[in-house]
């Protein structure tokens, strides 16, 4: 049963990821992983993994997959016209190495001992969310953390690497990772319409708006 | 007939090479991007069959890393593609093989 299921979605995710690289529009690619990625968390849950099964479907079919095809659509991406192949002498080099890495497979598959290990059983606890959850906060909690430190930096990353200026005024100069100089942003000399600040005592100030500096000594009558 | 972990590892192979493949014959950067996504899932699947077959969950936590990993770098990744596709209206590699602008 097992083993059907593994023949399944195997045949599935290889045929999904063939599919991927042969297309040409990159829309049906990014459909052909989805396949790929799906396939593969139907392949976690039969190695008795469904937290990460799970995650693969939110994070990768969900997330980064609507991230791409987001992209895609912004783009307005057409297929990839076929272009003359380049480095034509190198072939016969690649065939005699395809040649070589397909002889040393074929040799593991047949020559190398395999290991007896069965996968882990419904009565085994690795997979689960709580031994995942207990491992991710006692023994790895420090690349946990680091990890939350990759995230933030990859957050304000993109939002650098993505904006086109327009929050800014054109004139600003944005370096990365400093700040932008307050007198790039609101330059005097440039606009001339600015009033100047007009410097005056606090006496002064007292006559304008009609009060007067003095206690008002007069409180007891 | 039980799945044996070679089988698992000979797929990941199999996928890590299509990925691998795709990168070398893709000239689109989006669709390098989703090869180098196909590989490191292929990483993934390896990682989840050793700790299933050796009942550690050692190998779930790096799989959970990797994603991260994975996720912040889809992030920057189609952040630098933006930025180049507006600096000049191509997605071809062969294009931008200079970073000059």
């Amino acid at each position: 049963m097992l083993a059907l299921l593994f023949i399944l979605f195997a045949g599935l995710a290889v045929g999904c990821a063939i599919s991927m690289v042969v297309q040409r529009n990159p829309l049906y690619s990014a459909i052909s992983l989805i396949g790929v990625f799906i396939s593969l968390a139907c392949l976690y849950v039969t190695l008795a993994a469904p937290f990460i099964a799970a995650v693969q479907v939110i994070v990768y079919a969900g997330a980064i997959m609507v991230l791409v095809v987001f992209v895609i659509m912004l783009l307005n991406v057409e297929e990839e016209d076929r272009a003359p192949l380049r480095l034509r002498s190198l072939v016969p080099i690649s065939v005699g190495l395809a040649a070589v890495l397909f002889a040393e497979t074929a040799f593991i598959i047949f020559f190398v001992h395999q290991s007896p290990a069965t996968p882990a059983s419904g009565l085994s606890d690795v997979g689960l969310t709580a031994s995942i959850g207990a491992g991710l906060f006692t023994t790895y909690l420090l690349p946990f953390e680091i990890t939350s430190i990759l995230l933030l930096m990859a957050v304000v990353g993109a939002m650098t690497l993505a904006r086109s200026g327009g929050l800014l005024p054109g004139k600003a100069l944005v370096v990365p990772g400093y700040q932008v100089l307050a007198q790039e942003i609101l330059d005097p000399s440039t606009t001339p319409d600015l009033a100047p600040i007009v410097e005056r005592s606090s006496t002064e100030i007292e006559h304008e708006l009609g009060v007067t500096g003095e206690p008002n000594t007069n409180d007891g009558n | 007939m039980v799945p044996q972990l070679s089988w698992y590892l000979a797929l990941s192979a199999v996928l890590f090479t299509i990925g691998v493949v795709g990168v070398m014959i893709k000239r689109n950067v989006i669709a390098m991007f989703m090869c180098i996504e196909l590989m490191l899932n292929a990483v993934n699947l390896t990682f989840v069959s050793f700790s299933s077959f050796f009942r550690d969950t050692t190998g779930q936590l790096f799989v959970f890393i990797v994603m991260t990993v994975a996720a912040a770098e889809a992030a920057v990744g189609l952040g630098i593609i933006i930025a180049i596709f507006r600096n000049r209206e191509s997605l071809d590699v062969d294009d931008e093989s200079t970073l000059k602008l």
